[in-house]
């Protein structure tokens, strides 16, 4: 534990510390606020926070890559991964460290949208625990984006194609989760199929729970997927530190 | 050699732990999914579903196919694409909650010429939405209809569907779900005795058909008109009998009422204790209405008094003003009389009090025994103690047949009520043994009961000046009555329910028009064949006697004479408990007031009274699959940006020119402040860092 906490500081740090990250950071924003002020702040309609959450999946999908890519790559292109595998520190503790370390700045840029529900609630009778729930939700599935990400990072040198591998396979996990996309399969698949696919999207658990519902399904699935990915990387980690 | 084998050992072994961990995974989350424990963070439970649904689909026993012919959504208006979205989540609500026992099929009528040939064949409409330019003009048509089709035969079509939220949604779709899943309709017998009709609107009088025949009603309760002239008694499985305004009861139909009740049925008696007849200017005129038929020994107020109903046939009148009128005119429906009125905006109708037309409040009305007993501004101590335990709650709100009616206080409207309670004896309630009873509905303490007046007419003739004149007059008169009269609460709705005896034990059963015929038929040739046998006694002893052979000739009988079919014999005690519900107006449920034959005119309009009658069918029924559901109101949200006060009156561009810059502001405002203050704190971060590094730099030794 203590030692996820040192990574997870040094990464936080290298977060806060990083230009990219700010770039990334205002990109993030402006695109999700936008869409979101658009949708939402229009008189005579509900107070809610639909827009917003209903963007948030699509802004974090091409956010998320950019933000993980460099997380083991990076390491491995500066020759650091050699160093980081010869501390006495167990893999498990690496991977944590920068997981937790990469959702706790998404939290930080999710803190920052918080003067829209604020002025749906200065305006209107916005439900709140609604929308303290969709945030839940919200850090959950950037979680089990940035798990992903951090895996495929975790496979190659080249931040690039980390990236790129990322993007398509959260675009994928996206997209099995959308219903319109999966009315395609319906076609030409059974319909067990269908549904063994779009219950493997992280999607359609965070729009569960960002109606209002919190339910211990989500969350299970939630923890489920990130803790493979997780595992994933770490084994990735221990067959290179074995491989030396 | 070794290692490329050792290497592809770690492969293995780390793909058996990744399938390994993906099984158990899988395993976990598939656990989950059946074990949930589910939350609903919205804090009016408009987020999820109701136990209404929930309750609906656990008793599917056959497949339902949802068939959604939606044409697609990113070609849908922006208002109509909320509304798909909330189906669209609804939707896949409802397949979980079913389990695999619904099946939704989505279909796109405007991809496919036969998708959209078998919408127009099976009643989904299409949405045609014209959007015109400078240039061109198009029209553009969009599906958001909805097929049920239970068991592979039941069917149940949503020709459009717009819900704005999920609450509108399961509103609309769970409903259609219990309709077509309903598998046997539930019988309710019924006998009316519509009331007259002024200038042959109606011939045969106005019953209550509307409502009988009602889309949402008649799909899942079958009526069936048990008034027979002969008097014959009611099927055994003939469980609820409606009495829609009795009136010339004959002794024998009083039996088979008797007898229906102490065989186990539930009597529901739609009482009024006069006939008002609406005229065209709407005077109210009152018409003969007497209860039991000519000729008829024995009392039905009686009868229902042995049961344990005290059914005073007296007019009642409700002095309280917000029983007259609902408290918020805005949004509330005016149920009762309006008078044209000349306003700077022209003629507009002004909602008027008339104490005869009132609704029970949802007040518990023994709280408000000080205020009532107070006189010459002190309360009166010992009449406010006999205020507090005579009076009681208006309705119910937390009965189930009430439930819906909590919201907005009130129960439905009724017109010229009638009192009708539980029997008492010094004021207590007195009911026969085995049977007990509550009182369902109240008036407030404010009514008065008088016997039915021949003219109830509050407006009389002439111009609104004049109507407005009478109509004060008319008040007038009342209120000079109510400060005489001591205060009182009038029952309005009784339920008795328990082992009935019979009203006519030790008493000759009544027989059936057909056996009294039979009878009286019977003795015509009983008489003709004595005088026949006297006639040929004569000329037979005049006659010379023939020798008798054979058998003897076969009596005549009269073929006309009627044979009553054998009945059951007469219960003198209840086989089973019986229920009898009476409630004091027939008027609610009437068809001109629920169509709202004179809404234009200033009313009445029974606006209630069919959301009262279909929750009463389900009260009766024990049917609580879809009260959850009524009962649920979803809380207004609505932003407003710009107070109405500070744009009314203005000029409306003046105000549109406000409300556009104002959501500009808030807009622009929401997006750049996180945006600059996440840009400034990484500046000042790396403004600092450049610093720190710098010194660093310049601390080394050059």
């Amino acid at each position: 534990m203590r030692e996820s906490c040192v990574i997870f500081r040094r990464e936080l740090k290298s977060y806060f510390f990083s230009p990219i990250a700010y770039v990334f950071g205002v990109l993030f924003l402006g695109v999700l606020l936008f869409g979101a002020a658009m949708g939402s702040l229009v008189d005579g309609t509900s107070a809610s926070m639909q827009a917003f959450f209903g963007w948030l999946p699509v802004v974090l999908l091409g956010f998320v890559p950019a933000l993980t890519m460099r997380s083991w790559a990076e390491e491995r292109k500066m020759g650091t991964i050699e160093l980081l595998m010869t501390f006495p520190v167990r893999v498990s503790s690496l991977v944590t460290g920068k997981f937790l370390a990469a959702v706790v700045y998404l939290g930080f840029v999710l803190v920052l949208t918080l003067g829209l529900p604020l002025t749906l609630g200065a305006y209107g009778r916005l439900d709140w625990p609604p929308v303290i729930g969709a945030y839940v939700a919200s850090l959950l599935f950037a979680g089990s984006f940035v798990a992903v990400g951090m895996f495929f990072s975790s496979l190659t040198r080249d931040q690039i194609i980390a990236m790129l591998i990322s993007l398509v396979v959260l675009a994928v996990l996206f997209a099995i989760g959308v219903p319109v996309l999966v009315a395609l399969l319906v076609d030409w698949m059974p319909a067990w199929g269908v549904d063994l696919i779009t219950g493997i999207s992280p999607y359609k658990y965070f729009q569960s729970i960002a109606r209002g519902a919190l339910d211990t399904r989500d969350i299970v699935y939630f923890a489920c997927f990130c803790g493979f990915f997780l595992y994933c990387n770490a084994l990735v980690l221990h067959y290179r530190r074995h491989k030396g | 050699m070794n290692r490329p084998d050792s290497e592809r050992g770690a492969v293995l072994a780390i793909t058996a732990h990744v399938v390994l961990l993906l099984v158990v995974l899988g395993q976990i989350v598939y656990l989950a999914s059946r074990h949930r424990v589910r939350l609903d963070l919205t804090s009016d439970q408009l987020s999820s579903t109701t136990g209404s649904t929930r309750t609906i689909l656990d008793k599917l026993d056959k497949r339902l196919v949802i068939e959604a012919y939606f044409s697609p959504k990113d070609k849908l208006p922006v208002n109509l694409r909320e509304t798909r979205e909330v189906l669209d989540n609804f939707l896949d609500e409802l397949t979980q909650i079913g389990k695999g026992k619904v099946v939704v099929q989505r279909f796109d009528p405007n991809e496919d010429k036969a998708i959209s040939d078998r919408c127009t064949r099976i009643g989904v409409q299409p949405l045609d939405l014209r959007s015109q330019s400078s240039t061109s003009l198009s029209v553009d048509r969009h599906w958001q209809g909805l097929r049920f089709v239970y068991g592979g035969n039941k069917q149940k079509v949503l020709a459009q569907v717009a819900p704005q939220y999920w609450a509108a949604a399961e509103v609309q779709l769970t409903p259609a779900i219990k309709e077509v899943a309903t598998e046997s309709k539930r019988k309710i017998g019924y006998m009316e005795w519509p009331a007259t009709a002024i200038g042959q609107q109606a011939p045969g009088g106005i019953g209550w058909n509307v409502l009988r025949t009602h889309d949402q009603i008649a799909k899942r309760f079958e009526f069936q008109n048990y008034k027979d002239d002969d008097g014959a008694l009611l099927p055994a499985d003939l469980e609820t009998l409606f009495l829609y305004r009795p009136k010339d009861l004959t002794d024998r139909q009083k039996y088979v009422l008797d007898q229906f009740v102490l065989r186990g049925g539930t009597l529901v008696v739609f009482a009024d204790a006069a006939e008002y007849a609406i005229g065209p200017n709407r005077q109210f005129t009152k018409l003969p209405l007497q209860l039991d038929a000519a000729g008829s020994g024995r009392h039905f107020a009686d009868q229902l008094l042995s049961y344990g109903i005290d059914w005073k046939q007296k007019v009642l009148a409700d002095m309280a003003s917000e029983a007259q009128q609902p408290r918020d005119r805005l949004t509330m429906p005016f149920e009762y009389l309006a008078v044209p009125q000349m306003t700077p905006f022209g003629q507009q109708l002004t909602p008027v009090g008339y104490p005869y037309f009132f609704h029970a409040m949802a007040l518990d009305w023994s709280s408000a025994a000080d205020q009532l007993s107070r006189r010459d501004g002190k309360v009166d101590k010992e009449l406010a103690e006999s205020y507090r335990k005579q009076f009681g709650p208006g309705i119910p709100t937390d009965d189930f047949l009430f439930k819906v009616f909590k919201q907005i206080g009130r129960g439905p409207g009724f017109y010229w009520p009638t009192w009708v309670g539980l029997r008492e004896r010094a004021g207590v309630a007195d009911l026969p043994e085995g049977v007990t009873g509550r009182v369902l509905m109240r008036s407030s303490p404010a009514v008065l009961a008088e016997d039915p007046p021949a003219m109830l007419d509050p407006l009389g003739r002439g111009d609104a000046r004049t109507q407005m004149a009478n109509l004060q007059k008319f008040q007038q008169k009342l209120v000079e009555r109510f400060g005489s009269e001591p205060r009182q609460q009038a029952p309005l709705m009784v339920d008795v329910r328990g082992t009935f005896a019979s009203f006519f034990a030790g008493a000759e059963r009544p027989r059936r028009p057909s056996e009294i015929k039979e009878e009286e038929a019977r003795k015509a040739a009983e008489a003709k064949q004595a005088a026949e046998a006297d006639a040929g006694a004569a000329a037979a002893a005049d006659a010379p006697k023939p020798d008798e052979v054979g058998p003897p000739a076969p009596q005549e009988t009269d073929s006309s004479i009627p044979k009553a079919a054998p009945e059951a014999e007469a219960l003198a005690a209840a086989e089973r408990p019986g229920r009898i519900v009476v409630i004091g107006d027939s008027d609610f449920i009437r068809d001109d007031l629920v169509r709202g034959d004179y809404r234009q005119a200033g009313g009445p309009w029974s606006a209630l009274g069919p959301a009262f009658f279909a929750q009463l069918l389900d009260w009766l029924a024990e049917d609580r699959d879809l009260l959850e559901l009524q009962s649920r109101v979803p809380v207004d949200r609505k932003l407003k940006f710009v107070a109405t006060d500070s744009i009314a009156g203005g000029d409306p561009r003046l105000a549109e020119q406000t409300l556009r810059n104002k959501t500009a502001w808030l807009r622009w405002l929401n997006v750049l402040l996180p945006v600059g203050m996440l840009a400034v704190f990484g500046l000042l971060v790396l403004l600092v860092r450049r610093a720190q590094k710098q010194s660093f730099l310049a601390s080394l030794p050059s």
